[in-house]
C-alpha cells in the first residue's frame, strides 16, 4: 500500500476518534451546562494570526464560505479531505467552529449567534 | 484574478489614500465599474477628498449591520471621464463615530470581517462591479487586517524612511505572507526618481531589499502637495507623469503582471 494511503487511513481513524470526542463533549455540555468545557472562541483576524499555519489555512477558508463540508474546504486548500476533516474537527474542539450533521454529510460553520 | 484590492502601509503619511483614490479612478477611467471604501475609521479622509461630506449612510453602518451596502454607496461616476462607474463607501468622520469604531470588541471585528467578505458576492457577483478598493489605516489595526484578509491583492505603500522600511519588511514577513496574500510594493515620495537609469537601479534595490514584487515607483511631485488633496489627479491632470505611473500600475494589476 502506498505510504500516502496509509497516512490518509490513519488520519481517517484519528478523525473518527475526534468526532467521538466532540460528541462526548457536546453531550457533556448538554448535561452540565453550567460547567461548559470550552468557552466559545471568536475566529477573528488576531486569532487567525496566532494560529499555526496548517489551521490558519483551514480557518480562512471557512471564513470565506461561512458553512462548508471538509470536501468543500479541501477543494479550496488543495489538501486531502481527510486532512481538512481533521483540522476542522480540531477547530471545533478549540471552540472556533460548530459542526452539524445532515444525513451523511458533516457541515462546519462559524456560529454567528454565539460569537456576537 | 485580483478583484478586491487593499491599499495598506506600515506607517501613516505614505500616500495610501492618494494611491487608492487615483488607482480606483484610473480603473474607472478605463471603463471599469469600481468601488472604493474608506476603512480608516480612526482618521477618515476620503469624504473630504471626494467632496462627499453629506452622506446619509456610511460604511460604518454597513459593518454595524444596520443597512445594506446599496444605501452606503455614493455614485461619483460624473467625477471621472469615460464610461466607467466610480462609487465610494465612506467612513463617518463624526467624533462620536470614530470613538464608536475605536471601541469595538473582537466579536464585532469578526462579524465585520464576514461583512467585508460578503462584498465579493453582493458587489462583484450580484452587481457586476469589476474591482473593489479598500483604503485602510496604517499598521496592525483590526480594520486593516480584516481588509487584508478579505483582499485578493495588497498594494503596500512605503517610503524611504528608515523606520518605514523596517516596519514594512516585518509586515511583509509576519502579516501578508501568513495570510498568503499577493502583494505589490509602491515606493512613494521618492526624490530624484525621474531618470530611467536611476529608476531601474532603485527598482532592483527595492526588490532585493523587500523580496516582493514591485508595483511602481512614485517620485515626490510638488504639484501633488500643492493640490492639497483637492484634485483627483488622474482625472484633473491627464498628462501629468503621476497619472501615467498610475495607469501603468493599473495595467500591471489588471494583467496580473506584478512580479
Amino acid at each position: 500500500m502506498n505510504i500516502l494511503e496509509k497516512i490518509e487511513e490513519s488520519l481517517e481513524r484519528l478523525n473518527d476518534k475526534i468526532e467521538v470526542m466532540i460528541e462526548i463533549q457536546k453531550n457533556g455540555n448538554e448535561n452540565h451546562k453550567s460547567t461548559s468545557a470550552l468557552p466559545e472562541a471568536s475566529l477573528d483576524v488576531m486569532t487567525l494570526l496566532s494560529m499555526p499555519d496548517h489551521l490558519r489555512k483551514t480557518a480562512m477558508s471557512i471564513c470565506r464560505c461561512s458553512r462548508a463540508t471538509a470536501e468543500e474546504i479541501a477543494g479550496q486548500t488543495r489538501r486531502a479531505r481527510a486532512v481538512e476533516s481533521a483540522y476542522l474537527n480540531q477547530l471545533v474542539i478549540m471552540g472556533y467552529l460548530k459542526k452539524e450533521r445532515k444525513g451523511r454529510k458533516a457541515y462546519f460553520y462559524i456560529d454567528k449567534e454565539t460569537q456576537g | 484574478m485580483s478583484k478586491i484590492i487593499a491599499v495598506h502601509s506600515y506607517k501613516g503619511g505614505t500616500g495610501k489614500t492618494l494611491l487608492s483614490v487615483n488607482l480606483a479612478a484610473t480603473f474607472a477611467k478605463n471603463g471599469k465599474k469600481v468601488c472604493l471604501f474608506d476603512l480608516d475609521f480612526r482618521a477618515p479622509s476620503l469624504f473630504a477628498i471626494l467632496k462627499a461630506e453629506n452622506s446619509e449612510y456610511w460604511f460604518n453602518d454597513y459593518l454595524n449591520n444596520t443597512v445594506d451596502i446599496d444605501k452606503v454607496l455614493v455614485n461619483l461616476s460624473d467625477r471621472v471621464p469615460g464610461n466607467g462607474k466610480f462609487f465610494a463607501g465612506l467612513a463617518n468622520p463624526a467624533t462620536e463615530a470614530i470613538r464608536d469604531m475605536s471601541s469595538k470588541d473582537r466579536k464585532w471585528e469578526m462579524r465585520a470581517l464576514g461583512r467585508l467578505l460578503a462584498l465579493r458576492e453582493s458587489l462583484l457577483i450580484d452587481q457586476s462591479f469589476d474591482y473593489i478598493f479598500l483604503d485602510t489605516s496604517p499598521g496592525l489595526q483590526y480594520s486593516s487586517i480584516n481588509a487584508i484578509v478579505a483582499a485578493d491583492f495588497v498594494v503596500v505603500a512605503t517610503t524611504g524612511d528608515r523606520s518605514d522600511v523596517d516596519g514594512t519588511k516585518r509586515m511583509l514577513k509576519e502579516l501578508y505572507s501568513l495570510f498568503e496574500k499577493k502583494t505589490g510594493l509602491v515606493l512613494n515620495k521618492v526624490l530624484d526618481a525621474t531618470a530611467t537609469a536611476k529608476k531601474s537601479e532603485m527598482s532592483n534595490k527595492v526588490k532585493m531589499n523587500y523580496q516582493v514584487p514591485m508595483l511602481g515607483i512614485v517620485p515626490c511631485f510638488c504639484e501633488i502637495l500643492r493640490a492639497e488633496g483637492n484634485l483627483i489627479f488622474v482625472q484633473d491632470k491627464a498628462e501629468h507623469p503621476f497619472t501615467k505611473i498610475l495607469a501603468e500600475m493599473a495595467r500591471k494589476i489588471e494583467s496580473n503582471e506584478v512580479n
